[in-house]
C-alpha cells in the first residue's frame, strides 16, 4: 500500500521512515521518564541531579555483570539495577541533601556532578570502554516483536513508551491527591515555611530521592537495551537529552517534559536517513530545548535598568 | 605386630602423599611444560621446544598497537608476547630470551611516529612485531625501511599491504570483505553494502565495489564513524539500502559488532537480508551472544577455524592462551598475535651469529613456505618483494550452536586488485609458498 502511495518526506520514503518513528519514540520514551524523575528531584529538593545517566549506567553494568558472571536469576539482575538507583539517589539525598539544601542551585547540581564524576571513574575503572568485547545486555522483551503499521515493533519499546506516559500520569495524580505528594508541592514552593508548618521536609526530600533514584534505574536499564551498548560513557551523556526534556518543561509540567522527551528522541531518529543532516542530529536536545525555551519565554517582559553616575 | 605398624605408615603415607603429589603435579601444568617437545607433523612447540627457561641477554621485539573507544588492536600484540614468553620457558633463541615492548598508540600519527623512533633508536629493538593500527603503516613506513626493519604484524590499510614495510599474517579488511563479497555473491545477493569504520573505508571498502561491479549488482559502501553511537539507525540504513535480499557487510571489531547485531534483532532485520563479515567476529563469544544468526552469517575467517582439531598450531596457541593470556579468549586477533610471534621466532632462530637488526630483518625477509595449519596455504616474505600480500587464500564461517562452523572451504580471494593478481604471479615465480 505504502509503495502504491509512494508517499515521500523530504525525499526519503515513508516506509522507510516509520522504523525510524518506532525507535524514536521508544528512545523519547526513556529520554521522557528520566525526565520527569528530574522534574520531580528538582520540584522536591531543588537539585537537578546531573548525575542521573551515571547511576542509571552503573545499575546497568551491575547487571550485565549480574547476568553474565554469576548465575543469579534475570529478573533479580534487573531488579538489582532499579534497587542500585534508588539506593546510591537516597544515600546521596540523606547524606548530603541537608548539606546542600540552603546552598545556591548552582551548588547543589555540582555536588551531583561530583557524584557523576565519582561514579565515571568507577566505571572507567571496572568496566572499561574498548576492551575486547562490547557488552550488551538485552531485556528479554526486546525477543518479543510485533508488525505495526508496516513497522517491527518490540516490547522493550512498548514498554519505554508506556511506563514514560504511565510514570507521567501516576506521578501527576500523587502530587495531586496524597499527602506525600502535597508536601512535596509546598517544599518546591517554600522550604523554610513548609518545614515551619511541620511537615518532616527531610523525609519527604529523601522520597523524592528514592524515587527519582528508582526511575534511574529503570531508564538505565532500558536506555541500555535501547541504545544497545552498554558503554558507560554513552549512557551517562544521555543524561543531556533528557535534561533537555525537563528544560522544555521548564522544570516544571511533567506533561511538557513527557512531550519534550518525545520530541527529542523522535527528531533524533527519523533525521538518521536524510544524509545531509544526520550527522547533525545529536544537536537535537541542545537546539529543541533552546527553541522551546525562546517560544515559551516569548511574553516574558525584559527590564533593562541603567543606574546613572 | 610390627608389620600392622608398617603397614599403617604405608598407608598413611599414600593418604598424605598422593594428594600432596596431585596437587604438586596440577600445580606445575600437569606434565610437560607448555610448548615442549619435539617438533613435528603433529605437535607443534615454541621455539627450541626444551622445557628450560632462557637465562642469557634478552633479545629485544618491539610492537606498536592501537586502542581507541570502539577498536582494541592490543589482544595482537599481547598473544604475540604470550607466544614469547612461551618461546622464553622452552630455551628463547638459543639460551636468550625475547624481551618484548609494546606500546599503545591512540591514532595519533604524531605518536605513531615518535613510538617507531622509540623503538628503534631509545629501545635498540632488533625487530618489530605485532603492530596493528589503522594507520601506523602509513605512518611509519619509511622510517621502517630507512631503517632496514621489515615489521611483522596484522594489517588495516593500504601502506601494510602496499609497501615493503610490512608482511602481514592476516589479509587485512579489503581483502577479507572482498571474500565476505564473493560468499555472498555465491548465495544470490542482489546488492552488496559495506560499512566500514570511516577512517578506513575509503581502503576496505573499495574492493566490495569491484565484486558487485562484476558481478552485476548494486554495490555501496557506508563508512561509519567510530564509537557507533547510534547502532538502531545504522543497521536500519544498511538493511534499507541492501533491500529485501540483498547483502549487508560489516567490517567491525568485537568492540562494535555487537551493537550492530544486536539492533538488527530488535528491529526483527536478521531476515530481511544475507549478513556477511570481515574476519575480527569469528569467536565464540560472538556466536554465543547471537544465537538468532545461526546459518546465516557469511564471515570471511582469513585463517582456520578456532579448533584444537584444526592442527598442532592452533592446539598450541589455545594452551599458549590458557597459560600465558588466560583473559583473552580464543578469537581472530589471538591467532594474528600468535602467528606473529611465531614467525618472528622462527627468523630469530633462523640467524647466524649475533642476532642485530640488520640480521633479523635479513632472516624475516629470508622466509617462504612457512607452514602453519592456521592458514589455507603456506606464509613467506619473500625477498626485494615490493610488497606483500602472503595470506590470499581463506574461508567462510558461520555460527551455530555457540561455535564457529566451517562454511565453504578455502578459496582463493578474487583479484579484483592488480596487486593480488601480481602477488599470485610471485608466488608461482618464486615458489614462495608450496
Amino acid at each position: 500500500m505504502d509503495s502504491v502511495i509512494g508517499l515521500s518526506v523530504f525525499g526519503v520514503d515513508w516506509t522507510f521512515l516509520k522504523p525510524y518513528i518506532v525507535l524514536g519514540l521508544a528512545l523519547g520514551g526513556a529520554y521522557a521518564l528520566s525526565g520527569v524523575g528530574l522534574v520531580v528531584l528538582y520540584q522536591t529538593t531543588g537539585v537537578l541531579n546531573i548525575a542521573f545517566g551515571a547511576v542509571g549506567a552503573a545499575g546497568a553494568l551491575i547487571s550485565y555483570y549480574l547476568v553474565n558472571h554469576t548465575s543469579t536469576p534475570q529478573w533479580l539482575a534487573f531488579a538489582a539495577c532499579i534497587a542500585f538507583g534508588g539506593a546510591v539517589s537516597l544515600l546521596y539525598g540523606v547524606v548530603l541533601g541537608p548539606a546542600f539544601a540552603a546552598r545556591d542551585p548552582l551548588v547543589k547540581t555540582m555536588g551531583t556532578l561530583a557524584l557523576a564524576l565519582i561514579l565515571l571513574g568507577l566505571m572507567a575503572w571496572r568496566a572499561p570502554a574498548g576492551g575486547a568485547f562490547n557488552r550488551v545486555l538485552t531485556l528479554p522483551t526486546t525477543n518479543h516483536r510485533f508488525e505495526l503499521f508496516g513497522a517491527t515493533v518490540n516490547w522493550t519499546q512498548v514498554i519505554s513508551l508506556a511506563f514514560a506516559i504511565f510514570l507521567t500520569a501516576g506521578t501527576t495524580i500523587f502530587l495531586r491527591t496524597t499527602k506525600l505528594g502535597t508536601a512535596m508541592r509546598a517544599l518546591a514552593d517554600d522550604r523554610e515555611i513548609t518545614a515551619t508548618l511541620g511537615v518532616p521536609v527531610r523525609r519527604v526530600e529523601a522520597s523524592a530521592w528514592l524515587v527519582s533514584g528508582l526511575v534511574c534505574g529503570t531508564a538505565g536499564l532500558l536506555l541500555a537495551d535501547l541504545f544497545t551498548t552498554l558503554d558507560y560513557a554513552a549512557l551517562t551523556f544521555l543524561v543531556i537529552s533528557s535534561l533537555a526534556a525537563a528544560l522544555i518543561g521548564r522544570l516544571r509540567s511533567l506533561w511538557v517534559t513527557l512531550a519534550g522527551g518525545l520530541a527529542v528522541g523522535l527528531v533524533q531518529a527519523v533525521l538518521a536517513p536524510y544524509g545531509s543532516i544526520t550527522g547533525y542530529r545529536s544537536a537535537t536536545p541542545f537546539v529543541l530545548s533552546i527553541a522551546a525555551l525562546l517560544y515559551l519565554s516569548r511574553h516574558r517582559v525584559v527590564s533593562i535598568s541603567r543606574t546613572a553616575h | 605386630m610390627r608389620s600392622k605398624k608398617l603397614g599403617i605408615v604405608l598407608i598413611s603415607s599414600l593418604l598424605i602423599g598422593l594428594p600432596a603429589a596431585a596437587w604438586a603435579a596440577n600445580k606445575s601444568g600437569a606434565g610437560a611444560p607448555v610448548g615442549s617437545g619435539k617438533a613435528s607433523a603433529t605437535k607443534s612447540v615454541c621455539g627450541l621446544g626444551t622445557g628450560k627457561k632462557a637465562t642469557g641477554a634478552p633479545i629485544k621485539i618491539g610492537g606498536i598497537a592501537m586502542l581507541i573507544p570502539g577498536v582494541d588492536f592490543t589482544t595482537i600484540g599481547k598473544v604475540a608476547d604470550a607466544y614469547f614468553k612461551c618461546v622464553n620457558d622452552n630455551g628463547g633463541i638459543n639460551g636468550r630470551p625475547i624481551k618484548y615492548i609494546l606500546y599503545n598508540e591512540q591514532l595519533n600519527p604524531a605518536q605513531q611516529a615518535a613510538l617507531a623512533r622509540k623503538l628503534v633508536e631509545s629501545d635498540k629493538v632488533v625487530g618489530i612485531v605485532g603492530n596493528t593500527s589503522f594507520t601506523e603503516c602509513g605512518t611509519n613506513w619509511r622510517y621502517y625501511k630507512s631503517k632496514g626493519f621489515t615489521v611483522i604484524g596484522a594489517g588495516v590499510q593500504a601502506e601494510c599491504f602496499g609497501t615493503p614495510s610490512f608482511v602481514e599474517s592476516n589479509m587485512g579488511p579489503r581483502y577479507s570483505n572482498i571474500g565476505a563479497a564473493q560468499a555472498l555473491v555465491r548465495a544470490g545477493a542482489k546488492s552488496l553494502i559495506v560499512a566500514s569504520p570511516d577512517t578506513i573505508a575509503a581502503y576496505a571498502d573499495g574492493g566490495v565495489l569491484k565484486v558487485a561491479e562484476r558481478a552485476g549488482i548494486p554495490g555501496k559502501s557506508f563508512p561509519t564513524p567510530l564509537p557507533i553511537t547510534d547502532a538502531n539507525s545504522t543497521i536500519l540504513k544498511l538493511v534499507q539500502a541492501a533491500g529485501p535480499g540483498g547483502g549487508v557487510i560489516l567490517d567491525f571489531t568485537p568492540d562494535s559488532a555487537p551493537p550492530l547485531l544486536k539492533a538488527a534483532i530488535a528491529q526483527g532485520l536478521v531476515d530481511k537480508v544475507l549478513w556477511g563479515s570481515s574476519t575480527p567476529i569469528a569467536n565464540e563469544f560472538m556466536a554465543g551472544q547471537f544465537p538468532e544468526f545461526d546459518g546465516k552469517m557469511f564471515i570471511n575467517q582469513e585463517f582456520g577455524l578456532l579448533d584444537a582439531s584444526q592442527g598442532p598450531d592452533t592446539r598450541l596457541m589455545l594452551e599458549i592462551l590458557k597459560k600465558y593470556a588466560p583473559t583473552i579468549s580464543p578469537q581472530a586477533f589471538a591467532q594474528m598475535g600468535f602467528m606473529d610471534g611465531m614467525f618472528a621466532t622462527t627468523a630469530l632462530l633462523k640467524v647466524k651469529g649475533a642476532v642485530t637488526a640488520k640480521s633479523y630483518n635479513n632472516a624475516v625477509r629470508s622466509l617462504k613456505s612457512v607452514k602453519t595449519d592456521m592458514l589455507c596455504k603456506p606464509w613467506y616474505v619473500g625477498n626485494a618483494l615490493p610488497y606483500h600480500i602472503p595470506n590470499n587464500t581463506d574461508i567462510t564461517v558461520d555460527y551455530k550452536n555457540g561455535k564457529v562452523v566451517l562454511k565453504e572451504k578455502c578459496f582463493d580471494i578474487a583479484a579484483v586488485d592488480p596487486e593480488l593478481a601480481q602477488t599470485r604471479a610471485w608466488e608461482k615465480k618464486y615458489k614462495l609458498n608450496r
